[in-house]
């Protein structure tokens, strides 16, 4: 007689027993806008990292932190090795000698935030989530800053961490650093919010990846161009200076050196000898309009 | 308070395509079947009441809140499953419920919960670790599905959820929206273009047409029994009409059925007896319904 129990019993046991729980409502709290644009933001700075991504797509974002870091480790190495060496790199010009991986790094990954959203309408479902269209923009925007700004901060920090640890005295070492603290923070910083505002409102255009990375580079590219071609021909006068300001890390190293830095020599800045901060309310237009941008873009985009 | 409400709901695209034209309706909680052929104005006004689409004129409100003014609230309550794609192929179904049920609201470790009994609510296992980019369409629909439901929504706004399903994967989505609708209670809305979809699941119907709302009723009222007794045979309808006419009944041919009215039960022995007399073969004996059809086929000439 027990002997079905039994049965029954081992084979439960044997394949685990299942009970369909099923669907169940939810009296949970429920933590509304601000909450899905945390949301929105985290899982954006996440993807910009290719975090919890395939291996392949980590790639470039990877790839590029690598470089970008490479230099301030050797700088730091060789100061480890050869006590008293000149330092290869300043924090003033340390972003500036790199910024073309900067650049790269936005073309790639300012569309994988925004692009694949609009291709594969994901963005209806964000939009009838507990957000409005302007938090989706802003939630992007400040996303994809934070990667910036924790993407150049790193190498900033080694540098910093290097000079101090590497110094004969620690603690006095660490006294003297300080001071330009500041400066490690707030130099990305001032590369970072510009270069997320023109990079997305350029990738919020358009939900085909690839032309969104092409446009991004080629007004990094083009305009340094654009400024070298006619910096070169017009050594002299307004039109080579002004050229100058076409291309946006420019504006970017002039505020940087308005703000916390010193000018860095034989750079655009330097040559054609604006006063700072003009530099400084071109960096702030490009931020406002690109912000702006993409405000309205997501104010219209269909959904 | 009705659940959805919309006053004099217009919606026009430029300055010549009007989508929705002065609709006012008052809907209250159920298994609504939102019918009307493609271009009627079904999924626009869903993307009106979810806040994706601002009316042109008119007022609209769910669950009391405004849609124009009040959305996040709103959708903070709403699951929404658009008629198009709306998956990113990249991440697995998991990951992506879970991340919708934290765009609603949800706190992290509810949302993780949820996923996992909602994943298995709309039937999907194993495969929910994999890259959505790789399910068939009837997969995807259920992932669809899915994340309209990871936040327990008040109010379900279904476009066309079997768009694109086999028969076998129609049938298995029909049923899921049922048993969410009933057994859990969760007001629906399902917009369809397939009348034969809403008979099966529905129980009140909003018929619009031109963006102008054609009718608001129980199911019911539109597939109760007509006192119309159809009677198919393989041949010789015309025979058997004739035989059926000549014992003073109302009796017309439509292909190959016999149209019979039966007030009352005398007709059912007549006709029993005349088939058996003229030897045919009976296909079908029925009573006719009201077919949602008939009310598009009605109003059609308008």
């Amino acid at each position: 007689m027990t002997q079905p129990e039994g049965a029954a019993g081992t084979r439960e046991s044997a394949t685990g027993a299942i009970y369909d729980l099923g669907y169940q409502r939810y009296d949970g709290p429920r933590l509304g806008r601000r909450a899905a644009v945390a949301t929105l933001f985290w899982a954006s700075l996440r993807a910009a990292y290719a975090l919890k991504r395939s291996g392949r797509a980590k790639i470039v974002p990877w790839g590029l932190a690598a470089l970008l870091m490479a230099p301030a480790g050797v700088s730091v190495a060789v100061a480890a090795l050869v006590p008293g060496a000149p330092q290869p790199f300043t924090y003033d010009d340390y972003l500036w000698n790199t910024q073309i991986l900067l650049a790269i790094f936005v073309a790639a990954q300012a569309p994988e935030l925004v692009s694949s959203d609009q291709r594969n309408r994901v963005l209806s479902l964000y939009f009838s989530h507990a957000l409005e269209r302007s938090d989706y923009a802003l939630a992007k925007l400040g996303a994809l800053a934070a990667a910036i700004f924790g993407l150049t901060l790193a190498p900033m920090l080694v540098l910093f961490i290097g000079r101090v640890l590497l110094a004969a005295d620690v603690v006095d070492a660490f006294g003297n650093e300080l001071e330009h603290l500041p400066k490690v923070i707030l130099t990305p910083l001032i590369y970072a919010i510009p270069l997320a505002a023109l990079s997305l409102a350029i990738a919020a255009y358009t939900p085909r990846r690839a032309y969104a990375t092409g446009a991004i580079i080629a007004v990094f590219i083009v305009t340094a161009a654009i400024g070298g071609i006619l910096g070169e021909a017009i050594t002299t006068g307004p039109l080579g200076d002004l050229s100058q300001l076409l291309n946006p890390m420019v504006p970017i190293d002039g505020t940087r050196n308005w703000l916390v830095g010193e000018s860095i020599p034989d750079s655009p800045v330097s040559e054609t000898g604006f006063p700072l901060y003009l530099f400084g309310l071109e960096w702030l237009a490009i931020a406002l309009i690109g912000t702006a941008v993409v405000l309205w873009r997501y104010r219209r985009v269909a959904a | 308070m009705p659940l959805i409400e919309a006053k004099a709901l217009t919606k026009r695209y430029g300055a010549h395509v009007t989508a929705l034209d002065g609709l006012t309706l008052d809907v209250e909680p159920g298994i609504i079947g939102l019918v009307g052929a493609n271009g009627a104005g079904k999924s626009t006004f869903i993307k009106i009441l979810l806040g994706l689409l601002g009316p042109t004129s008119g007022a609209a409100s769910v669950m009391g809140l405004d849609v124009t003014r009040q959305g996040p609230q709103i959708r903070q309550f709403v699951g929404y499953l658009p008629e198009h794609d709306c998956l990113p192929p990249d991440l697995s179904a998991t990951d992506f419920v879970s991340h919708m049920g934290r765009m609603s609201g949800l706190p992290a470790t509810a949302a993780r919960e949820r996923t996992a009994e909602v994943l298995r609510h709309v039937g999907l296992y194993e495969e929910r670790y994999r890259p959505i980019g790789g399910y068939s369409t009837g997969m995807k629909q259920r992932v669809k599905l899915a994340q309209a439901l990871v936040h327990d929504p008040k109010l379900l706004l279904l476009d066309e959820p079997t768009n694109g399903l086999d028969p076998s994967g129609r049938d298995e989505m029909l049923a899921l929206v049922k048993r969410t609708g009933t057994e859990f209670g969760i007001a629906t809305v399902v917009a369809s273009h397939l009348l034969g979809e809403i008979e099966r699941v529905c129980t009140f119907l909003l018929a619009i047409d031109n963006g102008k709302l054609l009718r608001a009723a129980p199911i019911a009222s539109f597939t109760e029994r007509t006192g119309t007794l159809g009677v198919e045979v393989e041949d010789g309808a015309d025979a058997l009409a004739a035989r059926l006419s000549a014992h003073g009944l109302d009796a017309r041919v439509e292909g190959r059925t016999v149209l019979v009215d039966a007030p009352d039960e005398r007709p059912y022995d007549l006709v029993r007896d005349a088939i058996d007399e003229l030897a045919l073969s009976l296909v079908r004996l029925e009573h006719r319904r009201h077919r949602l059809e008939d009310l598009f086929r009605a109003e059609a000439p308008q």
